[in-house]
């Protein structure tokens, strides 16, 4: 038996963004969006740059847009750690960004040829 | 009544560099907690990223990744010294760079070459001044360090390691365990080792590829490392000064009532003599 709710924590290199339960967060990967729902597989994933959305137990969500980064799910303990999170989409792409859009296309592009 | 005269001017100029510290004491105070939150506000997300990158590291993967390589011998290596760009900060900067230099010595007296990245003007000043010969010197880095600022200052010797051109990365810091306890300490960035856990591990659905995720979180890690060096400094610095600010101004306290004292005392005398002549005078006359 699991949990029903999921432990979620947002935080960029500067800030611990988001802290809560969730029912359930989508997930901008940097290959098309991902649903976790409490009792999700231990995954360890890259980050695209899109919206990231977390519905609360009761109703409710938050989303931030978020720019690059890494998401960890393990035990309905869910960890994204982003170089970017805000309402919108960032004015300029962080310098230190882990993928910045480009990348994502041409990992996407390594991904159909390999 | 020149004595007088001059404890009076002591005085005034005492209480003129009172003002100043206290001043300095106040502005450190603020900054110092401003600075606080930020190494506060930090450490989540250093936690989590050693988390993922310990979670993903095996030791074999050192002949895969530039990053993670493990030179067979120390042949060259890098000293990063933090300090600050300001002064009056009591041992701050001179502790920082006592143990830069003793971490140099020491690598030297291994028949290690060392080439030196310095940040902040303190540092630079010191090292240029004996004649040491200085690789790198920035000090635009400010009171607020950015995950920028750690990226333009590490993407060199990030490089300089992955390519074979230094075996070791050293970062001299100061460690900010709070405001009155802010020691220098060395830490070794390069080359890298992750705290292995033997407790079974777990697997994970990865994606993209272990290899892919590695590429990209490693040079994230190194540079959360330097950051968190940065915003560290940045309020150990702060720490420091308003601690030698604050004794400063003590000093000056009591430094005003000694000397307040001793003009008050200058100046009964000078009262007490002057009565003592009018009723000589006023004898005589008698």
């Amino acid at each position: 038996m699991s949990e029903k709710t999921l432990r979620v924590r947002v935080v960029s290199a500067e800030e611990a963004v988001y802290e809560g339960d969730a029912a359930s967060v989508v997930a901008p990967a940097w290959d098309g969006r991902v649903g976790i729902l409490p009792g999700h597989a231990p995954m360890i994933a890259l980050l695209g740059h899109g919206e990231l959305a977390i519905d609360g137990p009761d109703g409710g969500s938050e989303t931030f847009y978020v720019a690059a980064g890494v998401i960890k799910v393990e035990g309905n303990e869910v960890t994204v750690l982003t170089e970017y999170a805000g309402s919108g989409p960032p004015a300029e792409i962080p310098a230190a960004a882990i993928l910045s859009p480009e990348d994502v296309e041409e990992l996407a592009a390594e991904g159909q040829s390999g | 009544m020149a004595g007088g005269r001059d404890v009076k001017r002591r005085i005034k100029s005492v209480e003129n560099t009172r003002k100043i510290t206290r001043t300095m004491e106040l502005v450190a105070t603020s900054k110092l907690k401003r600075a606080t939150d930020r190494v506060r506000a930090a450490r989540p997300y250093a936690e989590a990223l050693e988390e993922i990158v310990r979670s993903l590291y095996a030791p074999e993967l050192s002949e895969r990744f530039p990053l993670l390589r493990r030179p067979e011998k120390l042949r060259r290596a890098a000293v990063v010294l933090f300090t600050a760009n300001r002064g009056l900060a009591g041992g701050f900067n001179a502790n920082l760079i006592r143990e830069a230099r003793n971490l140099l010595e020491r690598l030297r007296s291994e028949g290690v070459e060392t080439r030196l990245d310095l940040i902040g003007k303190k540092g630079i000043a010191y090292f240029r001044f004996r004649g040491e010969e200085i690789a790198s010197a920035r000090t635009d880095i400010g009171d607020n360090p950015t995950p920028e600022d750690a990226e333009s200052v590490i993407a060199p010797l990030r490089d300089a390691f992955a390519g074979g051109e230094v075996d070791a990365v050293y970062l001299v810091s100061s460690e900010f365990r709070s405001a009155m306890s802010t020691p220098p300490i060395v830490r070794e960035l390069f080359p890298i080792k992750p705290e292995t856990e033997s407790a079974g591990p777990v697997s994970y659905i990865l994606s993209p590829s272990g290899d892919v995720l590695l590429d990209r979180l490693l040079p994230a890690y190194v540079r959360n490392a330097v950051y968190r060096a940065l915003v560290e400094n940045a309020a150990g610095e702060q720490g420091s000064r308003r601690t030698a600010m604050k004794n400063a101004t003590d000093n000056a306290g009591d430094m005003l009532e000694r000397l307040t004292r001793s003009y008050n005392r200058a100046r009964q005398a000078q009262i007490t003599q002057e009565i003592a002549e009018i009723v000589g005078g006023a004898a005589a006359l008698e």
